[in-house]
């Protein structure tokens, strides 16, 4: 009886001390971990020319509706524009200065229905314009 | 290497979900347009096979095109395919995303027969080395 005391209370240090030694390398794989987290933090991975270009590209915002708008409306709306602000019709220099850069930004934006409303909206304030 | 191999696989899928979300996105919109009258026809994009040709560095194995079909309404002209294909390649934002999303060629059909324009995307983006 006493003999098999002493055994289980031997088995029972024995695995108390085992349980201690895996405690402690899981605290210490813990460690490790946080402090590979904290240095990836500090130096975050290097990203080459390709990946950043793809995730730049993936941040733009799309505007589908003024592409649907643009699509249709736009060919009609720089047709008008194109004539009505055409640098040629003001012969006042300073006028024909700021019909100059209109006109430039609208061949620029031909297909942007949207940049199209603003220059016509800019024709109507500096230059007079009317639609 | 394991972290690569795992981060591509995400890349992949999220990619995936990506292309799918651009293409919603687009025929939503489209729909809209029609029923508001905007649009005289209505647009369909959908993923089509593409042109191997227009392979560019980011393209995908397969289905590399990026259809839009011209549906009901009235039968549109080449002109209005032409003026719908430069809309798309003009916004910078959305070419860039259709590239870098794995499209390679741009196509605007009519509702009927293999009539319509096809377009190399990597001409109108900056694409480095």
């Amino acid at each position: 009886m006493i003999d098999t005391l002493v055994q289980n209370s031997t088995q029972n240090v024995v695995s108390h001390s085992s349980n201690n030694i895996w405690m402690w390398v899981a605290i210490v794989e813990c460690l490790i971990i946080v402090g590979l987290l904290l240095a990836r933090r500090k130096n975050p991975p290097n990203q080459t020319a390709k990946q950043k270009f793809k995730e730049d590209a993936k941040n733009e915002q799309i505007d589908f509706q003024n592409i649907m708008e643009s699509s249709f409306k736009s060919k009609s709306l720089y047709d008008e524009l194109k004539v009505k602000c055409h640098p040629d019709r003001f012969t006042d220099a300073t006028k024909n200065a700021i019909a100059n850069s209109i006109f430039q930004e609208i061949a620029k934006n031909k297909t942007n229905y949207k940049k199209l409303l603003e220059l016509k909206e800019e024709a109507q304030q500096k230059l007079g314009i009317t639609f | 290497m394991f972290a690569n191999t795992w981060n591509n696989i995400l890349g992949w899928f999220r990619d995936r979900s990506e292309r799918a979300s651009i293409v919603r996105s687009f025929n939503a919109s489209a729909r809209e347009a029609f029923v508001v009258g905007i649009a005289p026809t209505l647009l369909k994009a959908k993923i089509s096979r593409g042109n191997p040709a227009f392979h560019h560095q980011f393209s995908d194995w397969l289905n590399t095109g990026f259809r839009i079909q011209a549906f009901t309404g009235r039968v549109l002209s080449k002109e209005e395919l032409m003026c719908i294909g430069e809309v798309i390649l003009n916004d910078g934002a959305l070419a860039r995303r259709l590239v870098v999303l794995g499209w390679d060629t741009l196509e605007v059909h009519g509702d009927e027969g293999n009539y319509g324009c096809r377009w190399q995307l990597r001409d109108y983006v900056a694409l480095g080395q």
